[in-house]
């Protein structure tokens, strides 16, 4: 349906700089606190989407790392101990 | 009709979904290679990393986002499989895509850090820059529910 919308545009941008500046608003909520410059808005916009890069290389990297750590405790464990017990039963 | 997408779509299903997906995969990965074969640790590894992302992408909408869509096209062309799209949809969005990222008219320095971030977003690089703004508010949503979950497991079979 949105792309159906998105057709009836021809030359202009889909929205205007200021919803574009209500949508990165609407962006920080999602990011932890950050600390802002509020010189204009276009400064902070980039700020933001600058906040946005790091927040998101710094997930990657706790993804990879989480998943280091899982594949060396997935494989470590014992067949008896409690943790493999716990392992069976999620996942049966 | 034109005023209702003013606000973003950000709704991300709860923990749980994401932990159901991620486990299904593990227990899949499980069963594809049993416990004594010969993997070398950095594959396992990569293998978890991968179904952690697409189980991610699976648990938070599936086909109906368009960085899980390529993050889903992408793990699938690592497995030589093909993924099944609502053909039409497809069509139109790359269509689309192509003809909206040339009438970007941002400020520069916006469209810089916007170049950056449609690199770090699955399937960024054909988005228009609202619609990437959209699309990263809703994966970091996922991403960091996607650690959480894992973050619970991990502290769940550390020894105590």
């Amino acid at each position: 349906m949105s792309n159906r919308r998105s057709r009836q545009t021809s030359n202009a941008s889909r929205i205007s700089d200021d919803q574009m500046i209500d949508l990165v608003s609407k962006l920080r909520q999602f990011l932890p606190e950050i600390h802002e410059r509020r010189r204009s808005d276009k400064v902070s916009a980039s700020k933001v989407l600058q906040e946005t890069c790091n927040y998101i290389r710094k997930l990657h990297r706790e993804v990879d790392n989480l998943s280091d750590r899982l594949s060396q405790l997935l494989d470590s464990v014992d067949e008896d101990s409690p943790e493999a017990a716990v392992i069976r039963s999620l996942l049966m | 009709m034109a005023s209702a997408d003013k606000l973003i779509n950000t709704y991300v299903p709860e923990k749980d979904v994401f932990a159901l997906h991620f486990l299904q995969s593990l227990s899949n990965l499980r069963t594809q290679n049993p416990l004594n074969s010969p993997d070398k640790s950095i594959d396992r590894v990569r293998k978890i990393k991968k179904a952690a992302y697409v189980s991610m992408a699976r648990a938070a909408g599936g086909t109906s986002r368009l960085w899980s869509r390529a993050l889903l096209r992408r793990a699938a062309k690592d497995d030589n499989k093909s993924v099944r799209f609502s053909r039409r949809k497809r069509k139109v969005t790359w269509k689309i895509s192509s003809k909206r990222k040339r009438s970007n008219q941002r400020a520069p320095v916006v469209e810089e850090a916007a170049e950056r971030l449609r690199n770090l977003v699955p399937g960024g690089g054909g988005m228009e820059t609202s619609k990437l703004m959209e699309e990263t508010a809703h994966y970091i949503k996922c991403l960091s529910m996607q650690v959480k979950v894992m973050q619970c497991l991990v502290d769940g079979l550390s020894p105590k």
